[in-house]
């Protein structure tokens, strides 16, 4: 069964306690939204193989629980991560504001300095938005990120972030390839708004 | 043959090879090959740039081809040109003589310092070479020979190739070739005389003119102009009066009596032996007339102080014996050894079960000065008494492998707390490292290594110098076994270990300072633990916390001392108790009265009225403003328990095992459950903190976006804020409300502890005790290779080469990506090794040839720049120009150093006494003098190379004037002549 699945790939979602983290992951690997689910203690974890490019990638995603007292524990998890999933909440600034701290943790605990980086603003299905789209994409264009709106609750952009994510990490064959010598893409080659990958124009990469 | 058969093939039109000889088969692959090439008709290439031949690029082509089931190589070498375009030319080209043929006479690009010999004799930028393939034999016969060289003149003849083809003959290392070029009615014959033995008229100028005239035979009288070309290469072998200034240092001086000497933490670097072997001094005469000068064999004007130009090149000792690559080779040769320390000191040092273990040796005994000892050593020196006599029976002191002295500064070096009289237990400040900040300390976050100033690197260094000078795989046994007992001791007796940053283990660090991180944070909270006690059973302070721990020392005061001193004997035994018992608690329970008034089975059953009755105990500080929503009391923040330190492996594991419990629902819950006893901890340190308090208290203090506030209007019209717990939270009976009500109002000081110290601590002595010195270089080989590149960066800026600069930086970005790799490929390693070792011996002929040329000493700025130049070119190019020749800056140096060297030898010779050496060199100025003296200035010429080229009708006075070159070369082994002698083939 898992015999033409091209490798495994390590994935991290972080962001404050909140954001929806959970969400987005069941809603990736399960497809749908539990509006019961409990809040997580320490991490969590799950497993989806997805195809991208024709290429199958198993992916073994670890969910972190994004409080304060939780996080001494999730830099360990960090390591030997080949991509991580920075989420905060759209209609909540301070989880915006919290993202410097996160990529602060990033930067100190991840063990590669290849690691491919993605944003993801959640809950935009929801009415009293107060982060702006723009701001979002400023920021990851500020930190070569992915960058991508979604919403757990209503599947936008859900599938795309995590096929995006994938591929640039398989475009990265050092992530991925440990005898591979070559840096791979840069994220800032590509441009702005040319999107790319399984679904046009909505991911920014930049 | 092949014509016999042509009028018929044209009648039946069918060409029938089925007889066609081998010789035949051998002549038609070649020109097979040669059409596959493209090497048909002429090509004129651009007229040759000077010094194209250095600064292009060459490539070569090959094929095999039989002869019979003889097998031959047949190569096409050829110097890269942008193509030309040849249509324009065609008519032009008609009868243009071919490319090869004008390369003869083609004066720029003589003697190039790297080329293959073919062009260096004939000064061609194409040919075609036939040779006997690799395992082939040499082809000797005459006749063979003869048979050969006709094929390629029929293979030539019928292709219509210009490039000239060749065939070596006899015995490989001879370099013997013959070979034909053809053109448009015309041809050039290459032939060949290489001789051991050498007839005298061949060793000057005016007997090989009169050769290389016979040769071409020319019928016109007065003969063209022969224009001469010359060069004399002169070796210096004896650099005398530079002693090499790298020594092997004198392992003895070291060891014998004097510590002092021994410098551990420093790498050793540079040859051992003068890495530059020779100077080759290359002078030449580009463009000499028969007639100007005279060489026979009783006079020459050939004075290599005139000659207008010199070229030096120096040949470089191969692998020359480098300090710093043996030491890391060595090193890294551990790696590979099978045996485990025990096998390698012969004996059964480790004894795990028991107690021996705890009150064995500690090396530093030597070091603690007896006299006035802080509190905290008396014990040491207790231990350290049974402890000798422990070593004296185990082992005579004469087998040890490292001496004593040795061993101590080795100890005192990787812990200096031990001489110095602080107390022992302070915080391991780290020196502080002014760059920290800097690209270069930080280089163990790329290598995978540790700090540069960490007990890890240290023992790293400690360890390579053990292995290379004293006592190799045993001393490196040895000497781990000493640094593991003393780890233990440490351990034992709240020493901190000095040298490692606090906090929980660096993941960016190698996974042996990572334990040894763990082990110092088992300590801290046992020290804290035991400390807290002593402290209140003798004062009765209570409330101390572990985040408090530091402060204890100061608690320590004198009053404090007498009470401890006469516990002393009591606390020793029960931290011996201590470290088997069953400790749960985060802290001991020394306090009865405490029991008493926080019952634990209180909380269980109490409603909130009853908790709000509590003592609040294990308060941090208060949480802002905010208040409890059901007493408005202020909110605490509890002290927690801090979360349980890990290291990578122990990480790895957990996560294995969170994973393994897979991604059903049972599975998430059981993960959940398995990570919430930091959870409920917390939850107990929140209740005992803040009596009568709610689970919504505590989610606003630990996830603050489960509290959700709204403003409401209340009945009066005043805007309030109302809160309730988020959704998720709301949920019945999820893990948190589970937790909530589980929670007892427990401090964390009195809880089971989530961290058990003594556990982890015994993990860790047991992980140490069982490496084997091949582990332990595994572990420690990036702290060798981070060191070991730092010493070369280090050395490097103070000779300031840029190439060097340059190789470095790719060996930082080489090893930085092997080394983050789990584990890497012994080849991988050892590559990064030799480039090290290829940098080391780099630096160490800059500085070679730096003394040789007194670069230094050089006064004026100007001269000094242009002469460190030229040494950095002779580093890096094969052959370097020296600027204004014998009259130049450079040129007057090396003058000087082959005067040295002859003064030497014919000193040593006892020829007649020589005039002191400035005296002589001040009389070189002197241009009649000198002519009398340049004989012993230089010794012999070691190569004489003469190339003579004139453009003569051959063979008749009426055929086409066509160029005619001889090449010879004179040394002290053997002599060769090399000719190419063109002939009209159409006119004769
Ligand atoms: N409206 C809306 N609510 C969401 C969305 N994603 C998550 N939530 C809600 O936000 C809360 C927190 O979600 P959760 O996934 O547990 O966040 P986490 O702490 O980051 O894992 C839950 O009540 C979710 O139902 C979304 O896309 N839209
Ligand atoms: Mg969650």
């Amino acid at each position: 069964m898992d015999e033409d699945v091209l490798t495994t790939l390590k994935i991290l979602i972080i962001g404050e306690s909140g954001v929806g983290k959970s969400s987005l992951l069941l809603r990736f690997t399960d497809d749908t939204f539990d509006p019961e689910l409990a809040a997580t203690i320490g991490v969590d974890f799950k497993v989806k193989t997805i195809s991208v490019d024709g290429n199958k990638a198993k992916l073994a995603i670890w969910d972190t629980a994004g409080q304060e007292r939780f996080r001494t524990l999730t830099p360990s998890y960090y390591r030997g991560a080949q991509g991580v999933i920075l989420v905060y909440d759209v209609t909540r600034r301070d989880t915006f504001v919290k993202l410097d701290n996160w990529l602060n943790e990033l930067e100190t605990y991840c063990t590669r300095n290849d690691i491919v980086n993605m944003l993801v603003g959640n809950k935009i299905d929801k009415e009293n938005r107060e982060v702006d789209r723009s701001e979002g994409l400023k920021f990851a264009r500020k930190h070569s990120m992915l960058f991508i709106e979604a919403s757990a609750k209503t599947c936008d952009g859900v599938q795309c972030a995590f096929e995006e994510l994938v591929e640039k990490i398989i475009q990265t064959p050092g992530l991925w390839e440990s005898e591979n010598q070559n840096k791979g893409v840069k994220l800032s080659h590509r441009e702005e708004g040319h999107g790319g990958g399984a679904c046009g124009g909505y991911c920014s990469v930049l | 043959m092949a014509g016999d058969s042509e009028p018929e093939s044209e009648v039946f039109e069918l060409t029938d090879f089925t007889t066609a000889s081998e010789w035949e088969r051998f002549i038609s692959r070649v020109e097979e090959v040669l059409n596959d090439w493209k090497l048909i008709g002429n090509s004129l290439g651009k007229p040759l740039e000077k010094g194209i031949y250095t600064s292009g690029t060459w490539e070569e082509k090959s094929d095999e081809i039989l002869f019979a089931d003889f097998k031959f190589s047949i190569t096409h070498h050829y110097l890269v040109q942008e193509s030309t375009d040849k249509e324009g030319n065609d008519e032009m080209l008609e009868d243009a003589i071919p490319q090869s043929m004008q390369d003869l006479l083609c004066m720029n690009n003589d003697f190039p310092p790297r080329a293959h010999c073919l062009v260096r004799w004939y000064g061609l930028r194409e040919f075609v070479v036939i040779a006997p393939a690799a395992n082939s034999d040499a082809v000797l016969s005459e006749s063979k020979c003869n048979l050969l060289l006709s094929s390629v003149s029929i293979a030539l003849g019928n292709t219509g190739c210009q490039v000239p083809l060749f065939v070596q003959i006899h015995h490989k290392w001879r370099r013997m070739y013959v070979g034909e070029c053809q053109g448009p009615g015309v041809r050039t014959d290459f032939e060949m005389v290489h001789l051991r033995k050498v007839p005298n008229q061949y060793t000057h100028l005016s007997g090989l003119l009169d050769i290389f005239k016979s040769k071409i035979g020319c019928p016109l009288t007065p003969l063209p102009p022969v224009s001469i070309t010359i060069r004399f290469t002169y070796v210096l072998q004896d650099w005398q009066q530079y002693f090499w200034p790298q020594q092997p240092p004198d392992i003895d001086a070291l060891v014998g009596g004097e510590v002092g000497g021994l410098e551990f933490g420093k790498l050793p670097f540079g040859a051992c032996e003068d890495p530059i072997s020779e100077l080759h001094l290359a002078t030449t005469w580009p463009h000499l007339t028969e007639g100007i000068i005279v060489d026979n064999d009783v006079y020459s004007d050939l004075d290599p102080i005139q000659a207008p130009h010199w070229s030096v090149r120096v040949r470089k000792a191969d692998n020359p014996q480098c300090l710093l690559g043996d030491f890391v080779t060595e090193f890294f040769k551990v790696c590979r050894r099978k045996e485990s320390a025990d096998e390698i000191l012969g004996r059964s040092t480790f004894e795990e079960e028991g107690r021996e273990i705890t009150d064995i040796t500690h090396a530093l005994s030597k070091l603690t000065e007896p006299a006035p000892v802080p509190i905290h050593k008396l014990s040491v020196s207790n231990m350290v008494h049974t402890a000798k006599k422990k070593i004296r029976k185990h082992r005579g002191i004469e087998e040890s492998p490292l001496n004593n002295d040795v061993l101590n500064t080795i100890l005192l070096y990787l812990f200096p707390d031990a001489a110095s009289e602080k107390p022992l237990d302070g915080t391991s400040s780290a020196d502080n490292n002014p760059s920290s900040e800097s690209e270069e300390y930080n280089l163990y976050n790329q290598f995978k290594s540790a700090p540069s100033d960490s007990l890890t690197y240290k023992l790293a260094l400690c360890l390579c110098m053990i292995n290379f000078y004293h006592g190799g795989l045993k001393g490196v046994a040895h000497l781990w076994q000493e640094f593991v007992l003393e780890m233990r001791f440490r351990w034992e007796n709240n020493f901190l270990i000095p040298g490692l940053a606090s906090g929980p283990p660096d993941l960016r660090c190698c996974l042996l300072h990572q334990k040894l991180q763990m082990l110092n944070c088992c300590i801290e909270r046992k020290k804290a633990r035991d400390e807290g006690r002593k402290t209140s059973t003798s004062n009765n302070v209570t409330n101390t916390y572990p985040g408090d721990a530091g402060k204890h020392g100061d608690q320590l005061g004198p009053d404090n001392l007498k009470d401890v001193d006469k516990e002393k004997g009591e606390v020793g035994k029960s931290w011996d108790s201590w470290s088997d018992s069953e400790e749960e608690f985060f802290e001991c329970l020394s306090d009865t009265e405490e029991l008493k008034g926080n019952g634990q089975e209180s909380g269980k059953k109490g409603g909130l009225k009853e908790m709000a009755n509590l003592k609040p105990e294990g308060r941090l500080h208060q949480h802002g403003k905010l208040t409890l929503l059901h007493n408005g009391e202020p909110l605490y923040i509890p002290v927690t328990q801090e979360p349980a330190p890990m290291t990578e492996d122990l990480l790895e594991e957990q996560s294995e095992v969170l994973a393994k419990l897979g991604t059903s629902a049972e599975g998430a819950h059981l993960r959940a459950r398995m990570q919430s006893a930091c959870l409920l901890s917390d939850m107990e340190s929140f209740k005992a903190a803040n009596p009568g308090c709610s689970l919504e208290d505590f989610v606003r203090w630990y996830s603050p976006r489960d509290y959700i506030e709204e403003e409401v209007i209340d009945e009066k019209g005043n805007t309030v804020l109302k809160g309730e717990l988020s959704a998720r939270m709301k949920i019945p009976s999820n893990m948190w409300v589970e937790a909530w009500e589980t929670a007892k109002p427990i401090p964390a000081r009195r809880q089971r502890r989530l961290f058990d110290d003594t556990r982890e601590a015994e993990k860790v002595l047991h992980y140490l005790a069982i490496q084997k010195p091949a582990d332990l270089a595994r572990h420690l080989l990036p702290c060798v290779i981070h060191a070991a590149v730092l010493k070369v960066k280090e050395e490097e800026n103070l000779e300031n080469i840029s190439s060097v600069k340059k190789i470095i930086k790719q060996i930082i970005s080489h090893s930085s990506k092997v080394l983050h790799f789990p584990n890497p490929e012994d080849k991988k390693l050892e590559e990064i090794i030799h480039q090290i070792t290829n940098v080391e011996a780099l630096i160490a002929r800059a500085r070679s040839l730096k003394a040789k040329f007194g670069t230094e000493k050089c006064e004026q700025e100007e001269e000094k720049e242009d002469l460190e130049r030229f040494v950095n070119c002779l580093l890096e190019q094969p052959e370097v120009v020296v600027a204004g020749a014998g009259r130049g800056h450079a040129g007057r140096i090396i003058h000087k150093l082959f005067v040295n060297a002859q003064r030497l030898t014919e000193s040593s010779d006892e020829a007649a006494t020589m005039s002191p050496p400035e005296e002589e060199l001040k009389r070189m100025g002197s241009l009649e003098e000198r002519r009398q003296n340049s004989v012993s200035d230089f010794p012999p010429p070691a190569g004489r190379e003469l190339i003579l080229r004139t453009t003569v009708p051959r063979p008749a006075p009426y055929s086409r004037a066509l160029p005619q070159r001889m090449y010879s070369v004179l040394t002290k082994e053997d002599f060769r002549l090399a000719g190419a002698f063109s002939s009209d083939t159409s006119f004769f």
